[in-house]
């Protein structure tokens, strides 16, 4: 009975530690902190928290997991959430998050001279790190780019059974569906969702890498990608994947109109951030120069500070016109995007 | 000592009782057998005593404390009742000397009290083995060694010799007996076999489908028996109907039934009734032979005999002291 | 006290409770009504769930009883080369958590993949294989899952089997028909028993469903609490799950109930092999070959293919970190569903009441229940008391204590524990069964109470089942994706989530370091259980 009891207890002292250790860090007022809820995993992402330690001794904690998962957390949490920075890969996710009250209105400086204001919300609750277009990656064999021209284009006749995009489980999609809703109206998007799948080679599978290896594989002639997977592709440690890259031309649609689609990844101050001033002073260095160059020269992302040039690669696609829309309206007609794709039978 | 009142339980919420309304009493050293088939209730009533069932009715109480009622109930742990399982029910992983030591391990000679015991049952240069090392015999000792070191005031040994065969059995047997008589222990032997019984126990307890149908000394039980059922536990024995009755000449009380052993048949000796026979079948068993015969009379009879080797023509017969009489 | 079996009785029918109220509160949930969206689910997406859900069962089920048995018979009745490896290596797929086999498989038909390459190399045609749809979901997860069926009818066919074959070859039936006539329907508890945990393992897959863009169940229940932000919706869609998942369960029952076999007797004596001819044998070695290449040698091959190209980019210490953290997870949550399942075993036995030794097994009903179901089951309780728990603190003792339960190691082992308790009662319960009773009766009669005979007596003579069951339910921890994903805390990590991350973050070549991480760590308790348990 005493050894039952006793291992019972272990059990107990050492669940009970694990969360004392927690309780440590999430409820910690201390100066020297910022902790970080973010879904961005890159490489580079790391190599800048460090630098951002070293340069101003404030240590970053940082938390990794699905955008979604993260604003459920954070809701859950409440006011006694931990976070102080919520990093998403879209405009999207973090519009959702400031209808949710999760996040609150900064006053930089800083952050105002330096962030475009299509690309930062118009509350100043958040704001882009770095820009994504939408592109077109086609089979350079089997298209003439004079047949290119609009996202609207692609939903037409033209190119049944022609193009590669992937599901609409994803928040890209989704990002670009909002858009249309938010220039066309509801009606137009979900003309354009069923003409889209009209136009699909297949049924949508696998991610924005696959559809571009499916053009190469003839399986269509149009994929619809973000830009910096190109990148990745060219610079894949596979050399088929190389092979792959090269093998696709870029085209940036809409430029007669309003300009290609694009999104960006970003960060907001939480609510209840219990390091408010370190969470804002993060923030900033992100958009700063230096920072905004790794942010470049890592992962093919448009830097959002207009001092900084572009990755080599993506300046030689050129220059594009961006669609100018402010990019919380994507998050505002996130959800009826899903309806509408649900709708439109696009899976 | 052991005081056992109205005990009674049912395992299937009173639709039928494996043990109903068992009453005996046993005296400090009494070594008593108690017999009856598979599912008389012999197991039922052990577990009770033991502590590993309770009863749903009835009380059980040894050297004065109250075991088993219904508002106190003590666990096996506390009740020093030894049992031995008809399976020894040894711990495999302990060496003998270990499975002995297990019962008194917050004594203070446990050692020596180990070492005393295994002696008594004539194993102690075994002491490091392990279970499956030992023959069924052996084995059988070590339970009956470890049972006995805690000095319980109680020792149950539940068909101790039913795995054996017939040699070892009655070797076992003997030895066993020796070993609990010079312990002085108070002892409750489980058996179904009656040779067994006869064999060690002052006092026999007779259960017959959950009910205790008779208590006395083995000599009692044999020559008065107070049922047809007790009476051919001990031997068989053949009921003594009208008609064989009257074939006999042999007028006995109606309102009671007779019955008679089959060792007390006599062929072709004088006694009080006599008949005759013929003999139509005869089966050789060894030291006896069964002989199927066809009385006069007409009715047929199976009677046993050491002497197989008679004419087909038989004088049989019995005297009226050895006809059992009882009361319906 | 009265009667001192009370007491067990009611630890056992509290730990009941605990193990219950994931299911009872999707009971509750249900009562306050579906999310707005579920009319627009049900219009739209409920029946591809239901249709795909199952066309996976039926596939899976006929591609694992395909696999499974056909390679437990013949490694069981025949001899031919290198059987003794191909037996353990049979079981080695279980090994590979599905939505990597899946992941690995995309890859190997990938544009310029393994098997393109492969092609270009012998001078043949390319021929693109397309593998990500629900037929290559099925082929996926069956591949992954047939070692459960074939565990079990291998187990059934060397063990009960022999005397029966004799049987019939005495009376000069041939193999064939001995097999199909005799054994299968002889056997069919044992492969239905392996078949019924494939299908729970298929109804919870979420990963690969996820990368193939297969729409199940499990992905209707993600979206619909993440996507569209309605956990009411997802309650709804769990609670259908339920009712497949049980539904199974009854048919199974039902079945076994019309075919009663008395075959408990166990055979101690080894099987007796046939040795056929050389050309037979190579037939064989080839048929068993097959699944051991399609289920563990390919997808692995791939793995490490990918591992080599990306080792210096995912490998560093943080990486160490995070596998030493799943490692202990994982035991810890081995740890405490043995202590459950050992609890809920010897409490109820103690209570020496029939009708709580019954509803003890009611216990491992979990098992049937997807992950990601026993998520939301867990989350919404344990909300709740975590919110009293800080208004609590905050009265009495003026202390923001912050959220104490939910979204810590303690949440996320209790949801463990709950769908993993099946696979720790049933080792532990089958060796305790073979431990007579008169063996803890007799240390209770010398004086020892219940707890310390446990201890003394049957943990050291059930230390394989409680090993087996410690290994069993590590490895399906260290595996298990859907309801890690909801539950796991910020500051912990496994391995299988790191492996999903880099896969839906379309860096699925950099998801092979992890993948081989868990391979690894499963592969060597897998070969000491096999060893045990064949020993």
């Amino acid at each position: 009975m005493k050894r039952f009891l006793l291992a019972l207890a272990t059990m107990a002292v050492l669940t009970g530690c694990k969360n004392e250790k927690q309780e440590t860090t999430a409820a910690s007022e201390k100066s020297g902190e910022v902790n970080v809820y973010t879904h961005r995993h890159y490489a580079a992402d790391q190599e800048l928290f460090k630098q951002f330690e070293e340069k101003t001794g404030i240590k970053v904690n940082v938390i990794n997991a699905n955008a979604d998962e993260l604003i459920q957390k954070m809701k859950i949490e409440g006011e006694h959430s931990p976070a102080d920075v919520l990093i998403t890969v879209d405009a999207g996710r973090l519009t959702r998050a400031k209808d949710q009250e999760l996040l609150q209105t900064i006053d930089s400086e800083i952050l105002d001279n330096t962030i475009a204001s299509h690309l930062k919300d118009p509350d100043n609750q958040w704001f882009g790190l770095t820009k994504r277009a939408r592109i077109v990656a086609y089979a350079p064999e089997r298209v003439d780019s004079t047949q290119l021209s609009t996202y609207e284009d692609l939903a037409t006749e033209k190119w049944e059974d022609r193009i590669l995009i992937r599901s609409s489980e994803n928040i890209y999609n989704q990002s670009l569906l909002a858009s249309i809703i938010a220039h066309s109206g509801e009606a137009a998007a979900k003309e354009w969702a069923e003409g889209m799948v009209e136009s699909m080679a297949r049924a949508p599978k696998g991610n924005d890498r696959d559809q571009v290896k499916a053009v190469v594989a003839g399986e269509g002639d149009i994929a619809i990608v973000n830009t910096y997977y190109i990148g990745n592709l060219l610079n894949s440690e596979n050399p088929e994947e190389v092979k792959a890259g090269e093998s696709v031309k870029i085209f940036f649609p809409n430029q007669e109109g309003r300009g290609t689609h694009i999104n960006v990844s970003g960060a907001g101050v939480a609510r209840n951030a219990p390091n408010k001033e370190n969470a804002i002073k993060f923030i900033e260095f992100l958009v700063s120069k230096e920072a905004q160059e790794v942010f470049a020269n890592s992962n093919y992302e448009y830097p959002v500070n207009e001092e900084v040039e572009p990755a080599q690669l993506l300046q030689s696609w050129g220059e594009f016109k961006e669609d100018r829309l402010n990019l919380s309206e994507l998050g505002e007609h996130n959800k009826e995007a899903v309806l509408i794709f649900d709708e439109a039978g696009w899976k | 000592m052991l005081e056992i009142h109205s005990l009674s339980k049912s395992y299937d919420k009173g639709k039928s009782f494996a043990l109903k309304n068992v009453s005996f009493n046993l005296n400090e050293g009494d070594v008593c057998a108690l017999v009856g088939e598979s599912g008389s209730g012999k197991t039922t009533l052990v577990r009770l005593i033991a502590g590993l069932e309770t009863p749903d009715a009835g009380n059980i109480v040894l050297n004065g404390e109250m075991f088993s009622s219904l508002h106190n109930f003590v666990p096996p742990e506390k009740r020093k009742v030894g049992l031995v399982f008809q399976e020894y029910a040894l711990f495999p992983h302990m060496t003998l000397f270990k499975n002995v030591l297990y019962g008194i391990s917050r004594q203070k000679n446990k050692k020596i009290r180990a070492q005393e015991v295994l002696d008594l049952v004539g194993l102690g240069e075994m002491k490091e083995r392990y279970p499956h090392q030992l023959s069924g015999g052996q084995q059988q000792r070590v339970a009956l060694a470890r049972a006995l070191a805690p000095n319980p005031s109680l020792l149950i040994l539940d068909e101790p010799f039913s795995n054996l065969d017939a040699m070892l059995r009655a070797q076992l047997r003997n030895e066993i007996f020796e070993i609990v008589k010079k312990t002085g222990v108070t002892a409750i032997f489980v058996t179904h076999d009656t040779q067994d019984a006869l064999a060690v126990a002052d006092e026999i307890l007779i259960l017959q489908k959950g009910e205790l149908i008779q208590k006395d000394e083995a000599a009692n039980l044999y020559i008065k028996p107070n049922s047809i059922y007790v009476a051919s536990l001990f031997g068989n024995t053949i009921h003594l109907s009208q008609e064989l009755q009257s074939a006999f000449k042999c007028p006995l009380n109606p309102k009671c039934s007779h019955a008679i052993r089959h060792e007390n048949f006599a062929i072709n000796e004088e006694c009080e009734h006599v008949t005759h026979a013929r003999v139509i079948k005869r089966t050789f068993l060894g030291n006896k032979t069964q002989l199927l015969l066809k009385l006069d009379s007409g009715q047929n009879l199976a009677v046993f005999t050491k002497d197989g080797n008679v004419a087909d023509r038989i004088k049989i017969g019995f005297n009226s002291t050895d006809v059992l009489e009882f009361n319906n | 006290m009265k009667r001192d079996s009370n007491k067990w009785a009611l630890l056992t029918v509290a730990i009941l409770v605990f193990i219950a109220l994931p299911v009872v509160t999707i009971g509750i949930e249900l009562f306050s009504g579906p999310g707005e969206t579920w009319g627009h689910i049900v219009d739209n997406l409920l029946p591809d769930y239901l249709w795909n859900s199952l066309f996976l069962i039926l596939a899976c089920g006929i591609l694992v009883l395909l696999f499974g048995v056909s390679t437990a018979w013949l490694v069981a009745r025949f001899e031919f080369p290198l059987r003794k490896q191909l037996e353990w290596l049979l079981i080695l797929p279980l090994a590979i958590p599905g939505y990597i086999v899946a992941y690995a498989y995309a890859g190997i038909f990938d544009y310029g993949g393994s098997f393109q390459l492969l092609l270009e190399a012998a001078g043949l045609e390319f021929v693109r294989i397309d593998i990500m749809n629900k037929f290559g979901l099925a082929f996926v997860l069956g591949i992954s899952l047939f070692p459960y069926v074939y565990v079990s009818s291998r187990a059934f066919f060397i063990n009960q089997a022999n005397s029966l074959l004799e049987a019939s070859e005495m009376l000069g039936v041939g193999q064939f028909k001995t097999f199909f006539r005799l054994m299968l329907p002889m056997a069919r508890p044992a492969i239905v028993a392996g078949l019924i945990l494939v299908l729970m393992e298929v109804l919870n897959d979420y990963g690969a469903a996820k990368y193939y863009g297969v729409n199940t169940f499990t992905v209707g229940i993600f979206r619909s609490w993440f996507a569209l932000e309605e956990p009411e919706t997802a309650v709804y869609l769990s609670a259908l799950l339920i009712v497949i998942v049980f539904t199974l369960i009854l048919l199974e029952k039902f079945q076994r109930r019309k075919v009663q076999f008395n075959s408990n007797r166990s055979n101690n004596r080894s099987i007796d092999r046939k040795k056929p001819g050389r050309r037979q044998q190579v037939l064989i070695f080839i048929a068993v070959l097959i699944p051991v290449l399609l289920g563990f040698i390919f997808p692995l091959s791939q793995l490490i293919f990918w591992a080599v190209l990306t080792f210096d980019k995912v490998f560093d210490a943080s990486f160490l970190a995070l596998s030493l953290q799943s490692f202990w997870i994982a035991c810890l949550t081995a740890f405490v569903t043995v202590v459950m399942a050992i609890t809920l075993i010897y409490f109820s036995k103690w209570s020496r009441l029939g009708f709580i030794k019954n509803i003890a097994k009611l216990g491992v009903l979990g098992y049937a229940i997807p992950g990601a179901v026993i998520a939301i089951g867990i989350m919404i309780p344990m909300i709740s008391i975590d919110k009293w728990l800080i208004s609590f603190f905050d009265r009495f003792f003026n202390m923001d204590v912050g959220l104490l339960i939910t979204g810590t190691v303690v949440a996320l082992i209790y949801a463990y524990v709950v769908r993993f308790l099946a696979v720790a009662y049933n080792p532990i319960e089958s060796t305790s069964l073979k431990v007579s009773n008169t063996i803890p009766d007799s240390s209770r009669i010398l004086g020892v109470g219940n707890i310390s005979t446990f201890f003394k007596i049957e943990f050291p003579l059930i230390r394989t089942g409680i090993a087996s069951a410690f290994i069993l339910v590590f490895i399906d921890a260290l595996k298990e994706l859907p309801l890690t994903l909801i539950l796991k805390p910020f500051h912990v990590n496994t391995l299988a989530v790191k492996a999903y991350e880099y896969a839906s973050d379309e860096m699925v070549m950099e998801a092979a370091i992890p993948s081989l991480f868990i391979i690894v760590t499963v592969m060597l308790p897998v070969i000491f259980l096999n060893r045990m348990l064949i020993k």
